[in-house]
């Protein structure tokens, strides 16, 4: 095991070095994090409309090992800049910090908002490494139990990558989450049909027979429905605090780090999770950190354990998002959905044939991506609290035209246009019903791969439905997924509530 | 009235949209062969490698499932307060407004995009949101949308078919008529209203210079195609770039 690491850690340290004297990585990746913790800081914007629009720009302009060192900049950067507005304003600038405003808004009002930006930027830094490392480590492991992956466990894990996001990222009924899932493998139907390129739904539109692409896609469910609800309250100035010198408190770190070293077990773990993402890390990490930290009871008081629960695991959330993105191409949150569109359309199919060398790239870019991070939080903090001055009405215009021109420039023209505005007009309206757009994002990319390798496995097996429980991997996934349906049925809730009531009573 | 049972009057008539359309869909996915079909002369497939498999069970499983959230929301009081606009939580000056967005965003997409220059449609689309939408103050809102709309079916219906797209034609002029227009406008009312904030002098700067630096840089840099390349400014920074720049740097001139 510890040679595995050691290898590891070498094949790491090459792709590092040779990352970090070309001088061409610096090009890309000092913007891409600024962008990125600009589009974080501005509330309305997010982490996948960052990578999205960078997607757009970068997805097939240049060489992937260059682009993905500005989508992954952004990613990161995007994450960690969420904190600003959470503790300034107590307006979360990406979902993934809102579990920071809950502690770092009432450090801001006990005037330690400077402190609490240092904490938040060191933490950030050493759980996103914490994140890498996992990443490194653990995506070796998967990809040799993946090459026992075939078609039945292939269909079974997308099934289960669209109804696990459904149902923890629905903040209504589940049952929203399952459609706004099966919504989007529908969406995946449209045109040729992947094996016998039978045309569907394609209502005699040529441009329809490619099927939809993920781009626009994308981004007409992120941006579109972002800017609608943005410029519909009039606006609302900010008056931004004073906060003093920010610094990387590592006095205070030290103190924390079981928290850090918790959270970020935490934000991987979630993070690896389909479809999951930075959000729910942030959460479950912050509840987890409530009930076993010592100063549970100051949560949510201006707790430094609270802040750094919160912002250790959302950015060590990443590094575990890219774990099922790399190892089965099934992407770990939204924006490694993004991701997984920039990998598509350079021809890079994610999974156990997927180069080594690139995940070693991906790791490296990772690691000085945080450092960039790290150091523009530190040194630059000052303008990112200027830029949380622009009123929403102001930016949101100029995403609607990056958005408009980075769909069109995809390849698939105006048609693209039409069908990003016409996703994010339904995307709003899904919104407002509260029903969560990932889930529909997640059933559009990986329905092509459900609806292939759910067919190709009768096809193998003659129709024989037994393929799908007789293989050991696939029996496992057939049982989640049958578990994660039947866990939200309410006649089964309740019998299981019963059932524990009566063993508490019993242990009582 | 509560939250919930708002969202259960809403999801009431979700459910019956969705009900309709799996219905449609199933109705669709019927004319995708499913037993033994026979295509380009080969007798293809069995029910198992059919392509209508997969969206017979998703299609079936939306209709199953809009059926449950119909259930719900009768349940929990939704259908109830259906009918009512208090049910369904309309709020008329939100719907304005939204409305608004809808139709800028709209018109800019359908009908400006495809056929005007992309610089002076974004110029126009980015005033019109700025000024429309950044006080709230509902006249701006409704001079903001038309000077957007009136361009915008112009374009559509003078230069409706593709064909017609990516030749010059005055709908540029219309546009840039429009955009200067606004742009006066909102000047002229926030001067009177003696009220010209930072937000409303910055307008024009960025209307202009963002479209104009992303369509440089996507042309240009990133050397990729950009919508409407015989636009009215587009084609001239092209010629010029071609004919006099480009020349001049490469010592050819």
């Amino acid at each position: 095991m510890i040679e595995f690491v050691l290898a590891q850690l070498v094949g790491f340290s090459s792709a590092l070095y040779i990352l970090v004297i070309d001088p061409i990585t610096y090009v890309y990746l000092i913007p891409a994090v600024f962008l990125g913790i600009v589009f974080g800081a501005l509330p309305g914007l997010t982490a996948t409309l960052a990578v999205t629009i960078l997607t757009g720009f970068f997805g097939n302009k240049f060489p992937l090992d260059q682009a993905l060192i500005a989508l992954i900049g952004s990613y990161v950067g995007a994450i960690y800049g969420g904190s600003y507005p959470s503790i300034l304003l107590n307006i979360p600038g990406t979902a993934a910090s809102a579990a920071t405003a809950m502690d770092g808004y009432p450090m801001t009002q006990k005037g330690l908002g400077g402190q609490a930006l240092g904490l938040t930027t060191t933490a950030s830094f050493i759980g996103t490494l914490f994140g890498t490392f996992c990443l490194l480590i653990f995506v070796w492991l998967l990809l040799i139990v993946s090459k026992n992956i075939a078609s039945p466990e292939k269909a079974l894990l997308a099934l289960f990558g669209i109804l696990l996001s459904g149902t923890l990222m629905s903040e209504d009924l589940v049952i929203k989450g399952w459609i706004a899932g099966l919504l989007g493998l529908a969406m995946a139907m449209v045109g040729l049909d992947p094996l016998l390129s039978e045309p569907r739904y394609v209502f005699e539109w040529s441009y329809l027979l490619s099927g939809f692409q993920v781009v626009p896609v994308l981004m007409g469910a992120f941006a579109i429905p972002q800017i609608m609800d943005g410029m519909r309250e009039a606006i609302k100035l900010m008056k931004v605090p004073n906060v003093g010198r920010i610094r990387p408190e590592m006095g205070e770190v030290m103190k924390h780090m079981p928290t850090i070293l918790r959270s970020g077990a935490i934000g991987t773990g979630v993070g690896a999770l389909p479809g999951v993402g930075e959000d729910v890390a942030g959460w479950v990490s912050y509840g987890v950190g409530k009930s076993v930290s010592k100063e549970g009871d100051q949560f949510g008081k201006g707790s430094k354990d609270g802040l750094i629960s919160a912002e250790a695991a959302n950015n060590a959330a990443i590094g575990g998002a890219l774990i099922p993105l790399l190892v089965l191409g099934i992407p770990g949150s939204p924006p490694a959905a993004a991701l997984l569109g920039a990998l598509k359309i350079n021809n890079v199919i994610p999974g156990p044939t997927i180069d080594p060398a690139l995940i070693l790239h991906i790791v490296a870019i990772l690691v000085l991506a945080s450092l960039t991070m790290l150091i523009m939080g530190l040194l630059t903090a000052k303008i990112f609290i200027k830029i949380l001055r622009i009123p929403q009405t102001m930016f949101l215009p100029v995403v609607m035209v990056l958005t408009t021109i980075g769909s069109f420039s995809v390849g698939g023209g105006i048609n693209d246009l039409f069908l990003m505005i016409g996703v994010g007009l339904v995307a709003y309206a899904m919104n407002k019903m509260q029903y969560p757009i990932a889930p529909l994002v997640i059933g559009v990319i990986l329905g092509g791969l459900f609806d292939e390798t759910f067919r190709r496995s009768l096809l193998i097996s003659d129709g024989d439905m037994t393929v799908f429980f007789s293989r050991p991997g696939a029996a496992i996934l057939l049982t989640l997924n049958i578990l994660l349906v039947m866990s939200q049925i309410p006649l089964i809730k309740r019998m299981f509530s019963k059932l524990t009531g009566k063993f508490k009573k019993v242990g009582a | 009235m509560d939250e919930k049972t708002i969202l259960r009057a809403r999801d009431f008539w979700t459910a019956i949209v969705l009900f309709f359309v799996s219905l449609f869909f199933l109705y669709r996915t019927s004319k995708i062969p499913f037993f033994n079909s026979a295509s380009a002369g080969v007798d293809s497939a069995q029910w198992y490698d059919s392509a209508a498999l997969v969206p017979f069970g998703v299609f079936g499983i939306l209709l199953a499932l809009s059926i449950v959230l119909f259930v719900i929301s009768i349940k929990d009081g939704g259908a109830k307060v259906a009918l009512s606009a208090v049910g369904l939580d309309i709020d008329i000056s939100e719907i304005k407004r939204l409305f608004s967005i809808s139709i800028i965003l709209s018109a800019y997409i359908f009908g400006l995009v495809p056929r005007v220059d992309f610089i002076i449609c974004s110029a126009l689309m980015i005033t019109a949101l700025i000024w429309g939408f950044h006080r709230g103050v509902r006249p701006a809102t409704y001079i903001a949308s038309a000077a957007v709309i009136v361009p915008a079916l112009y374009a559509l219906i003078a230069n409706f078919p593709q064909s017609e797209w990516g030749k010059p034609h005055d709908d540029d002029w219309i546009t840039l008529i429009s955009f200067l227009a606004l742009t006066a406008t909102m000047f002229a009312t926030e001067i009177r209203a003696k009220n010209v904030d930072r937000v409303v002098k910055a307008t024009p700067i960025v209307a202009v210079l963002c479209p104009l630096i992303l369509v440089l840089a996507m042309a240009f840099g990133f050397r990729q195609n950009v919508p409407n390349r015989t636009g009215l400014l587009f084609s001239q920074i092209e010629y010029n770039y071609y004919v006099n720049l480009r020349p001049l740097w490469q010592g050819k001139k």
